[in-house]
Formats: C-alpha cells, structure tokens, sequence
C-alpha cells in the first residue's frame, strides 16, 4: 500500500502532509503525557518486527500479494498514540534507504497506515468492549485489523483517483473498488496473523500488551 | 532490556528463515497501478538499498537478509531514541 513519488497530485501531496502532521502532533503530545519509560524496549522490538514483517509478502489471489501492516498489533502493544509515531518511522526509514513508498507520497503513507493504524485502537476497543479473552476479544482484534487495512486502502484509492496519473483511467470510481477488493483479501491475512500473534503473547507474556493497560485506564476514567 | 534483546535476536532469526518464501508478486496497490496501465515512475529519491537489496552483494538471499536487519537495526535504534524523548521533561 505503499504510495510512490509521482502516483499524487501537488494539491494531495500537500493536503496529506498537512493532515499527517496534525495528527502526529497530537499523537506525540498524548503519547508524552502518558508515556511509561519501561516501554521504551517494546517500543524499540515492535517497531523493528514491524520493519521486517513488511518485507514478508504472503500471496493473496490472481497473482497479487499483500503484506502485514501491523498498525492495529502496535496499537495493541504500544497504545494508539505510540503506535502512530512507531509505524512513522518504520515508513521514514522505508522512505529514505529502501525506496519503498515515497518521500514525498510519505505525508499520505503516514495517514494510510500509521494514522489509521494506530486509531484502529478504537475499533478494537468498541468491538471487545474492554474484555481481554473471549470471542469480542478475538472479534475486536480481527475486526479492528481487517478494517485498519481496508479504511487505509480507502483513503489511499481516494487519494490516487484524485490525482490526475489516474483520473484519465476513470479516477476514484476506478480506483476505489479496485482497492477495496485487493485489500478486502490482503486484510483477512493481515487478521489472521494479527491476531494470532497477540492472543500468543497475551499468553506468554500478558503485560507486554501495553495497549491493554491503556484501554483498562481509558475505560476507568470513562467509567468514574 | 535483556529480554527485548532476545525477542530482537528472534524477530530478526524468524525473519531469516521466512524470507526465501516470501512472494514476488505485485502488492494489492501495485496490481492496481498495472490494471488500470499507470506506470511507476522514476523515484525521486533511489534510497541507498532499493528494494531491499545491498547492491554490492550478489546473492539475492544474503543481500535482501542483511538489508533486513540494516532496516531493522535502523528502526530499533530510532525508536529507542523516540522513546527516551517521549519520556525526557515529564511534569
């Protein structure tokens, strides 16, 4: 899903960028104020693993692939604000040594992935409605990643069709559809593997998902 | 901080051993491009490890892995630094 150089117009290059720095800036003011230092390694491990599972690509259908993201497990893990600002500089450092999305199509990558990834916390949240087993666990979960693929695939078809390398191809009535197909597939494995590895190591080892402590905090203060 | 060096080692060893599997063929953006006939262009920036490759090693399996961890180190090391400062002047 990652957006090269030249696929966007000026105006949504700059458009993204302006909205991408918005959110990151209050993503990094609420990261601060709740910001645990014994979280600096999980931190440091995700957002690596993340790096690496990106460069997996597991093939989907009718030869085409997709890739873990990982928004929604670093939103689990780290909490929605850090995992917004973890997933920025998995896609800087993608930007600037490996020429995988552009640098300039980076402001749209940072709202496709790592915005609506790490905001995919909310989804989880509503859907396991604060319970940490069970089916609305495992539901919220695969819900919550399933959807931060698919939404991230909708703004990105948006933001595409709207620039003109693909508006003579029909625009966003050609590539909304056929990003929404590709990424309704690729977010099933995107599910499936999201949720494998989390209720793993909720069972191994449960307070490494530091997102849950942030629900269980969220739903107090929401509750009192 | 022991403990994540370990799970690091282990992100890093899975990583190794997944990759020769990993599939070739165009991501669900890319395939789009290709159906509706719009061409990748020129990047802007070529990055020094295009396509996750070290272009000065020619085995392909040795190139891309150590690429990998180069990445992996990279985002580590800048998420490390991240989490300090997050954590520097807290009221």
């Amino acid at each position: 899903m990652h957006i090269p150089d030249g696929f966007l117009s000026f105006e949504i290059t700059a458009l993204m960028w302006i909205i991408s720095i918005m959110f990151l800036a209050v993503a990094w003011r609420k990261a601060k104020s709740t910001y645990n230092q014994s979280l600096t390694p999980t931190l440091a491990v995700s957002s690596a693993f993340i790096f690496v599972a990106q460069m997996l690509n597991f093939p989907i259908a009718y030869g085409t692939s997709g890739h873990l993201v990982g928004g929604t497990f670093l939103a689990v893990v780290l909490g929605p604000y850090a995992a917004i600002l973890s997933m920025t500089i998995v896609l800087l450092m993608q930007a600037l040594f490996f020429a995988d999305g552009g640098i300039l199509a980076m402001g749209a990558n940072i709202f496709n992935m790592a915005i609506i990834g790490g905001l995919s916390f909310f989804i989880f949240k509503l859907i396991s409605g604060g319970n940490e087993r069970g089916v609305k666990f495992y539901f919220g979960l695969s819900a919550a990643s399933w959807l931060s693929v698919v939404l991230g695939a909708l703004a990105c078809g948006l933001e595409i069709g709207l620039s003109p390398v693909f508006s003579s191809a029909g625009g966003v009535a050609v590539t909304v559809p056929a990003m929404l197909f590709w990424h309704a597939l690729i977010g099933l494995g995107e599910a499936a593997i999201t949720t494998t590895i989390l209720t793993q190591l909720y069972r191994l080892k449960p307070t490494v998902l530091g997102g849950l402590a942030y629900m269980r905090r969220g739903l107090h203060a929401g509750s009192s | 901080m022991q403990e994540a060096a370990k799970a690091l080692m282990l992100v890093l060893l899975s990583f190794a051993v997944l990759t020769p599997f990993a599939s070739t063929y165009p991501d669900g953006l890319e395939r789009v491009a290709e159906t509706i006939g719009v061409e990748e262009p020129e990047p802007v920036w070529g990055g020094l490890m295009p396509d996750y490759t070290l272009p000065i090693i020619e085995n392909p399996y040795a190139s891309t892995v150590l690429a990998g961890f180069i990445g992996a180190v990279m985002v580590a090391a800048a998420s490390f630094a991240l989490g300090k400062t997050l954590n520097m002047k807290k009221r």
